[in-house]
């Protein structure tokens, strides 16, 4: 039949043009360096071109009626579906326990400080307590009286130790990092050449060496405060965000001051801050 | 004598008015129920609570924006219908009209389950919501509510009476819907929108948690910063939407017709819907940037949560999605030309030609060198277009329709690549390694004019420049399209079959984008039901994965295209061949008779 034999020439030619393209898509991209994922995507698009290009000349589509639409429809359908999903799930996922920790340590104890989070710490000491308290008497009625001393020193001893301030005595410098990642402050500053895509902030790789603590913190708080030299846009734009001081505490903040000041390393160039 | 028919469009528009009424009276359960002291969350059996507010709430933003859409151009519709004396709008007007109520009851019935999900898995903050905002939730959205539904009837069931020198009064009560349907929009987006930028104290150095507790009106609540584009950005959207369902309605009834006659009707009716769905969604990126820009204005770190770190990945399936409806919405354009009589006269300046090839480039170029909302990015941009049709207009040299749509095409699937084209395939690219094994080269190359390396083109610049590309390119092939029909002829109902397909295609792309990016908006408030106040203390404040989302997304979308599709089936199938049964055979008049 001369239109299937058109379609097939058509088919032939396009798919041909469209390995030729795609050829010559992945020499160039690796003469200019491109990693293979974006040489991948090139193909791709070759073939997404080599697709238009057949439905553009391709010849026209007989009708269909009745149960046939409605199949070819519902087959339509569940095909795009699939497309839909598939695209998704080739395209690299982020790791939600990533966040769910970083979600762990910043807002449990904003919940532990609400009304309804001490209530909840309250029944969970109060489930505590019960317990030992029948842990106790099973072992009073199992045991003679010399060993009740021993066990009411024990349980006197869990119960007034709590739930301790972890890290308190740590490395103040690793908790200060753990804030800088937790505020995810590298969206918009670099340290060893890492994060900040865009100029929005300054690297601080020597920013110890440039601010002092109290410098530090004053930026924190008041981000008007100080001024990065050759980011005269950006602060006048007021991209650092005004917000720190609502939503971390001091021991929070006082930490992060602590990292940042360790950072000195001179031989990156660091703008310097500038008074406002 | 009541006739079966009408007696059974009374009891249709009684089950359907009560079905309202059942809905409205959940919204104002619901706003009772939020006046009780501390409910317990309940634990949702399937996919957890956080589906189950997103699938609910979703759906209802789905129905509402097609409620708030469609008669935007039913209206327009119905006045050129009446104003131009062509029957064919009037009768398209009248057939989303129907579908239009059907979905208009399943809008309330899903609102007032949204609501009612909430208050069940979200009690504590739903309550604190709308405690924040009782004055919109108890007295004005329930009042727009019934105000628009006795508009809608009104405008349904006067059809008919008001015909022939009533007409205007009958356009005049659609433009009243519309305004309430606006209004409604701009009421609710204040609450979407506080959620997600709630305004911060100007003058007085309060903080955010006391301004908003003690100080803060309701209009200050409403008027924050994300208020105003999401109203832009929504309205536009619904227009974009109501647009492409009005496509999809024509494909379903053109596969459905039995008559040349019927196939003409609806070949038209799915262009028209598809051009109004074109012709805003050439507006929708730009609305969609500005809400982005205000979005990152009120607070910097949202704008590398969505650009460059969880969400970066949506982002690039938004690009893949944009560059597909672009394909699908020029190819039926083209597919719409190649049946026009004629065609293969018209020309173009090859000045045109030579100008879309070169917009990506330039404009990224131009657009580095003098940043957005520089005054020299629009002078230097427009004066570039504006020296290229001069050129155009002074030069003999032309291309032919076929050689202009296939360059056409080359250019929408550059533009879409270089939207589509991340710093690096990772999920959080400001964490991408250090070796480059996913990251664009580096290396810059200094020009005269400005530095440039391949790093550009995962930047601003470059993708408005690939957004401008792809709108600018659809104007040109509608420009090629009318210089078409006005060398030729166009043959209603000869469209080739697959353009129904790409119709179905264009709806189901434009919907599943519409949960995409409504998710991302969402999810920009990160572990906050309030984006910096309200924190989300219960386990499913995570950024959830893209694969995840996609299924979500496609199980939403697909429940609503079932709806839809039945809506569609039992309004204009099954009341089309209920009139015909019911319609003496045509039988030859008297002139004059009438």
């Amino acid at each position: 039949m001369p239109p299937s034999r058109s379609l097939i020439s058509l088919l032939i030619s396009r798919l041909a043009m469209g390995i030729v393209a795609a050829i010559v898509f992945v020499i160039a991209a690796r003469l200019m360096h491109f990693p293979q994922v974006f040489q991948i995507m090139f193909v791709l698009y070759a073939f997404l071109g080599t697709l238009v290009y057949i439905l553009l000349d391709a010849p026209p589509v007989t009708r269909l009626d009745g149960l046939k639409a409605v199949v070819a429809l519902i087959a339509f359908y569940a095909v795009i579906s699939g497309v839909f999903i598939a695209g998704a799930n080739m395209l690299p996922q982020y790791d939600p326990r990533v966040e769910k920790g970083k979600i762990d340590k910043i807002v449990k104890p904003k919940m532990a400080a609400t009304e309804k989070g001490r209530v909840e710490e309250l029944l969970k000491r109060t489930e505590e307590l019960n317990a030992h308290s029948q842990a106790i008497l099973k072992r009073l009625e199992t045991l003679g009286g010399a060993s009740v001393k021993n066990i009411e020193s024990s349980v006197k001893g869990k119960e007034s130790g709590g739930p301790k301030a972890s890290g308190a005595s740590g490395d103040l410098v690793a908790l200060g990092k753990e804030q800088y990642e937790l505020q995810e402050c590298y969206n918009c500053h670099k340290v060893g050449g890492k994060g900040g895509l865009k100029k929005r902030g300054p690297h601080l790789d020597n920013v110890g060496n440039l601010m002092k603590p109290e410098e530090l913190k004053e930026k924190l708080l008041n981000p008007r405060s100080y001024m990065a030299e050759g980011f005269e846009k950006e602060y006048n734009k007021k991209l650092m965000p005004d917000k720190y001081k609502e939503l971390m505490s001091d021991p929070e903040i006082d930490q992060l001051v602590v990292y940042l000041s360790s950072l000195k390393d001179s031989t990156v160039e660091t703008p310097k801050p500038i008074k406002k | 004598m009541k006739t079966a028919p009408a007696a059974s469009a009374r009891w249709s528009g009684v089950s359907r008015a009560l079905l309202m009424a059942g809905g409205l009276l959940l919204v104002w359960a619901a706003v009772a129920y939020a006046q009780l002291p501390e409910p317990q969350a309940h634990n949702f059996p399937w996919g957890g609570n956080r589906a189950a507010v997103w699938v609910v709430g979703q759906l209802h933003i789905l129905f509402a924006a097609f409620i708030l859409g469609a008669p935007i151009f039913i209206v327009i519709s119905e006045f050129l219908g009446w104003k131009g004396a062509d029957a064919r709008y009037e009768r398209l007007a009248k057939e989303v009209t129907k579908v239009t109520v059907i979905l208009y009851s399943m809008t309330a019935l899903t609102g007032g389950l949204f609501i009612f999900v909430l208050l069940a898995t979200y009690g504590q903050f739903t309550i604190w919501l709308v405690n924040h905002f009782f004055a919109v939730f108890a007295i004005i959205y329930p009042l727009l509510f019934i105000g628009e539904t006795i508009v809608l009837y009104l405008y349904w069931y006067t059809w008919d009476a008001l015909q022939g020198p009533k007409k205007m009064r009958h356009i005049a009560l659609g433009v009243l819907l519309n305004i309430i349907g606006i209004i409604t929009l701009f009421v609710i987006d204040g609450p979407t929108s506080f959620m997600n930028t709630p305004v911060k104290a100007t003058e007085g150095g309060l903080d955010l948690r006391t301004y908003i507790e003690t100080t803060a009106t309701l209009w200050d609540k409403i008027n924050n910063y994300s208020w105003w584009p999401l109203n832009i950005h929504r309205t536009v959207g619904n227009v974009v939407f109501g647009g492409f369902i009005a496509g999809l309605i024509a494909a379903y009834m053109y596969m459905a017709s039995k008559t040349d006659e019927e196939r003409a009707f609806y070949d038209w009716f799915g262009f028209v819907g598809n051009m109004i769905g074109v012709g805003a969604l050439l507006l929708l990126p730009f609305a969609g940037y500005l809400l982005a820009y205000e979005l990152c204005d009120y607070d910097a770190s949202i704008c590398p949560y969505m650009m460059a770190d969880q969400l970066s990945m949506f982002f690039e399936m938004q690009g893949a999605m944009v560059g597909l409806i672009f394909l699908a919405s020029n190819y039926y354009i083209w597919l719409s030309m190649k049946r026009i009589e004629g065609l293969e006269h018209v020309r173009m300046s090859a000045a045109t030609m030579l100008l879309m090839i070169t917009v990506p480039v330039v404009f990224m170029l131009m657009w580095t060198k003098w940043p957005i909302p520089d005054i020299m990015s629009l002078v230097a941009p427009a004066a570039y277009v504006v020296v290229w049709l001069i050129i155009a207009k002074i030069t003999p040299w032309t291309v032919s329709s076929q050689t202009m749509v296939k360059v056409a095409f080359l250019m929408v699937i550059v533009g879409n690549a270089i939207w589509m084209t991340p710093h690096a395939f990772v999920a959080t690219q400001a964490l991408a390694p250090d070796d480059g094994s996913l990251s664009l080269p580096h290396g810059e190359v200094s020009l005269r004019f400005v530095t440039v390396s391949w790093d550009m083109l995962a930047l601003m610049p470059a993708k408005n420049a690939a957004a401008f590309t792809l709108v600018f390119v659809t104007i040109v092939n509608y420009i090629l399209y009318n210089r078409a029909l006005r060398h030729g002829r166009i043959v209603w109902g000869k469209i080739d079959f697959i353009s129904q397909f790409v119709l179905v295609f264009l709806a189901f792309s434009a919907i599943w984008t519409m949960g995409l990016m409504g998710a991302v908006r969402e999810l920009t408030r990160k572990y906050f039901h309030v984006f910096n106040l309200q924190y989300d203390f219960t386990n499913e404040s995570f950024t959830p994965t893209l694969s995840y989302s996609s299924w979500l997304i496609t199980g939403i979308t697909v429940t609503f295209y079932i709806i839809v599709s039945f809506a569609i089936i039992l309004t204009l199938k099954t009341g089309k061949e209920k009139a015909h049964a019911a319609s003496p055979k045509a039988m030859p008049a008297v002139a004059g008779a009438e």
